[in-house]
């Protein structure tokens, strides 16, 4: 019986339990919220200020965040970091600023970033354009500026089409042998046009100068892409912040990882994985048909079962080890020794790799199907065996027109939630074939297609890479959130998806089971 | 009608049989392929690191005709420093030559130093005792260590100093026993051979005696290019070929502290040279599996209490329809993959938690205390204010609350330094309790661990706290019970073994997870138990060297033995939680768990 008023004391032990499952959620949604915030708020063009300190200097650059930092006699100032740019200028792309001495702070329209094909971000205000050494007076500046980096770019296009599609392989065909004038001619002459090009690319240059006061001229063959994000509306910033992201997920690393996209980290991940489950789908499914429906249910089996299940808890670098150890140095090995002799001592297959790296996860990944789709070979009911039995079918007949239809959501689940194992999992691979960068992907239009020897790039390897073997790691940062919260994303999904099938799963079997 | 007795249905039904007997065989033989390849981890690992054990074998054997003494057994000496030797008088004593040169003399030896213009002599020193003369001295690659025999048969190892003493004894091999006539130092390694009256042994530096056998009648002459002896008996040219890859690998060179060269007294050490280098590699273990525990210990001391105290509260204290949403969220917390973790504590947290130590090290106080005061607090509120934060859905909005204290602690935190530790809480730790702070230490690793943990713990807890039959709470309740009391006189009691399996999968974890303690440790192999400083656990270390290791070298096989005891380890604790968790289900079934 309740008693109205206050409520019987449940003393302050639930208070403490009621704690910590709220820091446990607090802990993930910090998380979550750190990455969702940081990864895309890194594409979203921030506004370049124009900071005047007391002493009079000037520097642009965007803010980043503050933080409150100990001078060497103990006080405690703010300190706010800016993002100048100017590597090449100032000889270092960060700037701590500390609060209090900033005077005063505007955004002019005028200042722009610009991206650079070496040395990284430009943060200047443009002053003129320049053709072959003369000035131009289109006005307005900006738009001129614009229209012959778009100019730039066309021309650009030319020059890698034409590398690629008629010099390349005019090339290849005097290479081997064919040797006839007229090739030979298109060949001068594409080489000809090739040369003209960059030519006229090499002519514009735009003359900028910096908030210290030094004047510089980029060439606009040098520029990547070009914005004046104080000048931009609100709808043009999401644009560009719609285009950047595009350019991080279609685009490779540039600057040693610490710029650029993830695109072929991405399809490396994608491959790998999709390797990986084509070889765990089927054997994992036939291992927990033989375990759960063919194999004599003894004490034999029950042990089997419960190490299997409890392979699913041996950690992944152990996988990993077995991967080197057994496919990459001993099967691989073995491949090189017969199959390519002719290019040892270096490896073909004797190192790490795609194939080896899905085939470690595969066995990963093994033990969560078999559970997986064990779990839903015992949620059906054995009337649905006995009555296929009973009308005559075999074994095998039952198996593939009754049972395994059945079990079918619970062996999409294990695969799933095997995938999103698989995509998480970073250790093994560094054991057995993740690249830093992978100069080649792994596929391509040379024969075989698939090149399953090569290594790869990874996106979780990726984050690990360039967060803590890069460089300049404030660069990099927002790059690795970025890339981090690409990953959580697809893992995230992926669990959904298992999770919704097996709730839909138990669902549908609960009423038969209960029956 | 169908005819049963016509031949094409027969046939039909054969070939159903077959077809079923083809099926069922395939099944079998993949479903048995499967789960032995799966296994076969176990015993790749247990196959891989024995060879680490087995005893060094060492057979006589014809040579063959064309093989020359790569190696003599006593390097010649340069002709300046001959000629000096002879000007001092000196015989042919037992001496060594590595950057000096020493040279026996009765019970003392001579150290020689050779780097300025003519050969200078440093020192004359007892190494044995007086009644005693050296018989024999060599010295180890890297020109290190001194190995020093006597003729009563002592045999011991001693450091090569750059100040007085000069020489230090790091090792007793033997103190008596045959007189030694003989040592030879096998090229490239860190084993000598030894020769007595009574035969010859296969010593490693640090091992010790590793075999011990006949002595071939006849002379030594060398070692050929791939460090056996050569032998000279009866006018034939023999063999003696040394297989000891591995023979400085015994349990207590892994375990047991050991004098290694450039250490002042026996240590614990994990530092493994490079292929070709000079420096002696150092395979123990101990501080690796003193990384590995401590990591998992600090993890488990921050996910122990909050998942199990969230488990309480999701099954004792939620409402039914807010537990089915919380349980996949959690699940989803467990997916989160340990390089994000990691990279999060290494990069995020861990410069974070070094800037506002004092405020993140008051948070551990101060959070179970702003819990408590969030209960105080809520019994006196009014009952219309209450009713709209009823205590089963505290686990949500309790959030913010938290969030406002872990605010506040981390703004306060300049100034609890300041009037606590005179504002250098760094400096403070050093000077008062003698503990080192790094910025990515064991507390971080704890905390990003501990996060990794929580959810796997709290899944499998929560699964044996809500599965205890309802008509047992039921019953505590009717009787007057709290749910507190209930909880820990019912509940938890029927479900203890339950939430021990939990947290023993949640160590399991906690020992091989490797991203999250590579990003987030700076990876060096201390032993300490401060928890602000670093470490290196065993997962680590094998994602570190194991790319670079030589397949088949001890390097290799130590690490692929470290692998082993992870998988046993894990092994065998999963094995224990999954027998308790089905002895407890069966508990659950005889106790009517009919729901």
């Amino acid at each position: 019986m309740r008693r109205a008023g206050r409520p019987r004391g449940e003393g302050p032990w639930p208070w403490l339990a009621a704690g910590s499952l709220a820091l446990s959620l607090l802990m993930l949604a910090a998380l979550l919220l750190l990455l969702a915030g940081r990864g895309l708020g890194h594409f979203w063009p921030a506004p370049v200020v124009l900071v005047t300190l007391d002493d009079g200097h000037q520097l642009a650059g965007q803010p980043v965040r503050e933080e409150r930092r100990r001078t060497l006699e103990g006080h405690w100032v703010r300190e706010r970091l800016y993002r100048v740019g100017n590597r090449d200028l100032d000889g270092e792309a960060w700037r701590w600023v500390e609060v209090g001495r900033i005077v005063a702070e505007e955004t002019p329209e005028a200042w722009a970033v610009i991206e650079r094909r070496r040395w990284g971000e430009l943060i200047v205000r443009p002053l003129a354009l320049e053709e072959a050494g003369r000035r131009l007076t289109e006005a307005p500046l900006w738009s001129a500026f614009e229209a012959r980096l778009e100019r730039g770019r066309a021309l650009a296009e030319e020059r890698d089409a034409l590398r690629e599609e008629v010099i390349a392989p005019l090339a290849r065909r005097l290479a081997a042998g064919h040797d006839d004038a007229a090739a030979r001619e298109r060949l001068v002459a594409a080489q000809a046009r090739v040369a003209e090009l960059q030519a006229a690319m090499a002519r514009d240059v735009l003359v900028v100068e910096s908030a210290a006061g030094e004047r510089l001229s980029v060439p606009l063959a040098e520029i990547t892409a070009a914005w004046r994000p104080n000048a931009m509306s609100p709808a043009e910033k999401l644009l560009a912040w719609g285009s950047n992201l595009w350019h991080f997920l279609s685009e490779g690393p540039e600057a040693a990882n610490s710029a650029g996209g993830v695109w072929p980290a991405i399809f490396g991940t994608v491959l790998m994985v999709l390797l990986m489950s084509l070889l765990v789908t089927p054997f994992g499914v036939l291992a927990a048909v033989y375990l759960h429906e063919v194999a004599p249910q003894g004490r034999l089996t029950g042990w089997v079962r419960i190490a299997v299940r409890n392979l699913a808890g041996v950690p992944s670098i152990v996988y990993g080890v077995f991967g080197l150890g057994v496919f990459v140095y001993g099967l691989g090995g073995r491949l090189d020794a017969w199959f390519f002799a002719e290019t040892l001592p270096s490896p073909t297959f004797g190192t790490g790799g795609l194939l080896w790296a899905s085939l470690t996860l595969a066995l990963l990944t093994l033990p969560v199907v078999i559970v997986a789709t064990e779990e839903g070979l015992a949620r059906i009911p054995d009337q649905q065996r006995e009555a296929a039995l009973a009308l005559g079918a075999t074994r095998a007949e039952m198996l593939r027109r009754v049972v395994l239809p059945m079990a079918l959501p619970a062996m999409l689940t294990g695969v799933i939630l095997a995938i999103a194992r698989a995509a998480g999992e970073v250790a093994p691979l560094m054991l057995v074939g993740v690249a830093k960068l992978a100069p080649q992907v792994p596929v391509d239009g040379d024969f075989p297609y698939l090149h399953l020897e090569r290594k790869f790039m990874h996106l979780g390897y990726h984050v690990f890479d360039v967060g803590f073997h890069g460089g300049d790691v404030e660069a990099a940062l927002p790059l690795v959130y970025a890339t981090a919260l690409l990953l959580v994303g697809v893992i995230l999904v992926l669990n959904l998806t298992a999770i919704l099938l097996r709730h839909h799963l138990r669902a549908r079997h609960a009423a038969p089971g209960t029956r | 009608m169908i005819d049963f007795s016509s031949l094409a249905v027969r046939r039909r039904q054969r070939w159903r049989q077959v077809r079923d007997r083809l099926a069922t065989l395939l099944i079998s033989a993949c479903g048995i392929g499967v789960i032995v390849a799966v296994l076969a981890i176990g015993v790749f690992l247990v196959m891989a690191a024995w060879p680490l054990f087995s005893a060094p074998r060492v057979t006589a054997e014809s040579a063959s005709p064309g093989v020359e003494v790569a190696y003599p057994l006593q390097a010649p000496l340069p002709a300046g420093l001959e000629a000096w030797l002879r000007e001092q008088r000196l015989e042919r004593p037992p001496r060594a030559l590595d950057e000096r040169l020493w040279l026996a003399e009765a019970h003392r030896l001579a150290r020689i130093d050779l780097a300025g213009e003519a050969p200078t002599l440093v020192a004359r020193l007892p190494v044995v005792a007086p009644e005693r003369r050296i018989s024999a001295v060599a010295s180890l690659a890297g020109g290190r260590s001194l190995i020093i025999a006597d003729d009563a048969g002592g045999l011991r190892r001693w450091l090569v100093e750059e100040r007085p003493p000069w020489l230090r004894l790091a090792k007793t091999y033997r103190d008596r026993g045959t007189p030694i006539e003989a040592l030879w130092v096998r090229p490239g390694s860190r084993q000598f051979l030894v020769r007595d009256a009574a035969g010859l042994s296969l010593y490693d530096a640090l091992a010790g005696e590793r075999w011990r056998g006949e002595l071939p009648a006849g002379e030594a002459l060398g070692f050929d290019g791939e460090g056996h002896l050569l032998w000279r008996g009866e006018g034939v040219v023999r063999r003696l070929a040394i297989e000891a890859p591995h023979a400085e690998i015994d349990w207590r060179t892994l375990w047991l502290p050991q004098p290694y060269e450039g250490h002042a007294a026996p240590q614990q050490r994990w530092q493994s040279a490079g292929e070709g280098s000079l420096d002696e590699p150092k395979y123990g273990l101990t501080p690796l599996a003193w990384g590995t525990l401590k990591a998992a210990a600090y993890a488990l001391l921050f996910a122990v209490p909050l998942a199990l105290g969230a488990a309480v509260f999701s099954a004792c204290y939620l409402p039914r329809r807010l537990r089915h949403r919380l349980k996949p969220t959690l699940e989803l917390m467990e997916a989160l993959p340990g390089v994000v973790i990691g990279f999060i504590a290494g990069l995020v947290l861990a410069p974070f938690v070094e800037r506002h130590l004092a405020g993140s090290l008051a948070l551990i106080v101060l959070l179970p205390l702003a819990m408590l005061l969030a209960g105080g607090l809520w019994a006196w509120l009014p009952t219309a204010l209450r009713r709209h934060l009823p205590l089963g859905w505290a686990g949500l909005w309790l959030m913010p609350w938290l969030a406002l204290w872990v605010a506040l602690a981390l703004w306060a935190s300049p100034w609890l330094e300041a009037a606590w530790f005179g504002g250098d809480l760094r400096g403070w730790l050093a000077a008062s309790l003698g503990l080192d702070v790094e910025q990515r230490n064991a507390l971080i690793v704890g905390l990003a661990m501990g996060f990794a943990v929580i959810p796997s713990i709290f899944a499998l807890a929560e699964d044996a706290l809500s599965g205890v039959p309802a008509s047992l709470g039921e019953g505590a309740q009717a009787l007057g019970a709290t749910r507190w009391q209930t909880l820990w006189k019912v509940l938890l009691p029927a479900a203890g073994p339950g939430v021990f399996s939990a947290v023993m999968i949640g160590a399991g974890r906690a020992v091989g997870e490797t991203m999250i303690v590579l990003m987030a440790t700076g990876n060096t192999a201390l032993m300490s138990v401060n928890p602000l400083e670093g470490l290196r656990s065993f997962a680590a270390n094998l994602a570190i060297e194991l790319p670079e290791a030589v397949p088949g070298g001890t390097h290799y096989r130590v690490l692929l033995l470290s692998a082993l005891l992870l998988f046993l380890f894990t092994f065998v604790v999963n094995t224990l939680a999954e027998l308790v968790r089905r002895r407890l289900k069966r508990r659950y079934r005889r106790l009517g768990a009919g729901r």
